[in-house]
């Protein structure tokens, strides 16, 4: 039992006294890859930890691009959070007007907006959004 | 350079690569119900940085430590310990990269602290899966006699905090965790604190799993105080802190707060007791 027991291990591994000597060239990449990778993250999320801890959601919207469908008219939007934290469940309103009048709204929600970071979608309405006054707001956010 | 020392080196080489594919699939395996779980990516990018930043420096010395017991390489000095835990780090943070690429949760547009931090929460789980990868899919070795000494009492203490930690981190991203809390009476959670203990200390001692302990010596009492106790003490410890990084735990009663970690405590204390049987 104690033979084939040796065997197995001269068979797979290095004998204790010169392992040290002898540690592969793929593992010396590997651990060091390990490393960077180790040190980028932990680095990046204290950095961001740092300049970007707390602080409320500021939250932009803006139109991208405003396309026919055949059926309806579609506002392409983007909202980018500069602000220091995330906001869920945010509410997008657009509102096109002609002068004080309200002709159209539609609304879109963003589950998630990152802090920095941006989220797209996109309003619906049944008049071209170019033709008249296209307002949009953001009526809210819940802290995820 | 003799023949004998080339050959003991490229042999080095072929089979570290072996335990390195070992361990990417182990990453995967493991890695793979908190892959797809969609909170873990939306904490990953929502959570707070500070507790992500901790929680990932937290996993080194947990991958050290499980390398010095369960490593996917046998290891004879500190220096190889290292080594292999930043390996299984590399191996679990490629593996949750290209997994996430893959199911399109993270894409080049996003932020670097959003990709980061997505692919560095599902790292620890998968870091953690490609080190128990040897133990659990590699060739079974002989009983490993210098192995079995160090499994001190200290050393098993940790060892069921890993186990803890890696069942418990499998559910605590869920919103079920908390929604299970809110739904138990007092009385309901103090059932499931007592059924946790007397699990964790059944499926070590009793239930007859390979790699049973045997209680030896030591009568019933003195066992169940230093083992089962002292691993449920870890396991509820352990679902506090999961609970705290996840941001479960803001704005909650203390009732409440304890319903919670009792209840995360019912799998990481099945974490603690199945860790002594397979690490």
């Amino acid at each position: 039992m104690a033979d084939t027991n040796q065997v197995g291990r001269d068979r797979s591994y290095e004998q204790p006294d010169n392992s040290s000597a002898t540690v592969s060239r793929l593992a010396w990449i590997a651990s060091g890859f390990g490393l960077l990778l180790f040190l980028g993250s932990v680095g990046v999320l204290g950095y961001e930890g740092l300049t970007r801890h707390g602080g409320d959601p500021v939250i932009a919207v803006t139109v991208e691009e405003v396309t026919h469908d055949g059926n309806r008219w579609h506002a392409r939007i983007r909202a980018d959070n500069s602000g220091g934290s995330t906001g869920a469940k945010v509410r997008i309103e657009g509102r096109l007007q002609s002068g004080p009048t309200v002709l159209e709204t539609s609304m879109a929600e963003f589950d998630y907006l990152p802090a920095g970071s941006f989220q797209r979608g996109g309003l619906y309405f049944d008049r071209d959004p170019r033709a008249f006054e296209l307002r949009l707001r953001v009526l809210g956010y819940a802290e995820p | 350079m003799d023949i004998t020392r080339q050959r003991t080196l490229l042999h080095d080489e072929a089979h570290f690569a072996r335990a390195l594919a070992r361990a990417s699939a182990g990453a995967v395996i493991f890695a793979l119900p908190l892959l797809m779980t969609m909170e873990m990516w939306e904490l990953g990018f929502y959570m707070d940085r500070f507790r992500l930043a901790l929680f990932v420096a937290v996993t080194l010395p947990v991958l050290f430590g499980l390398s010095y017991f369960a490593g996917f390489e046998e290891t004879f000095c500190w220096q190889d310990d290292l080594i292999d835990a930043l390996s299984a780090f590399a191996v679990g943070f490629l593996v949750s990269a290209a997994l996430l690429s893959i199911f399109n949760i993270i894409d080049a547009e996003q932020s670097l602290p959003e990709i980061v931090g997505k692919i560095a929460l599902q790292s620890v789980p998968a870091s953690i899966g490609a080190m128990l990868a040897r133990k659990q899919l590699g060739q079974q070795d002989a009983p490993n006699e210098e192995r079995r000494q160090r499994s001190s009492y200290p050393g098993e203490l940790f060892l069921m905090g890993v186990g803890a930690l890696f069942v418990g981190f499998n559910v605590a991203p869920t919103e079920e965790m908390v929604l299970i809390s809110y739904k138990m009476s007092p009385w309901q959670a103090i059932a499931l604190a007592f059924l946790s203990l007397g699990l964790l200390h059944s499926f070590v001692y009793t239930v007859g799993f390979a790699g049973q302990e045997s209680r030896g010596e030591d009568g019933f009492l003195s066992v169940f105080l230093r083992f089962s106790v002292a691993g449920y003490g870890i396991a509820l410890l352990v679902s506090l802190y999961l609970l705290w990084t996840f941001e479960r735990t803001g704005g909650l009663s203390p009732m409440e707060l304890v319903t919670s970690a009792v209840v995360l405590g019912f799998p990481s204390a099945l974490g603690a007791a199945t860790a002594r049987l397979i690490v």
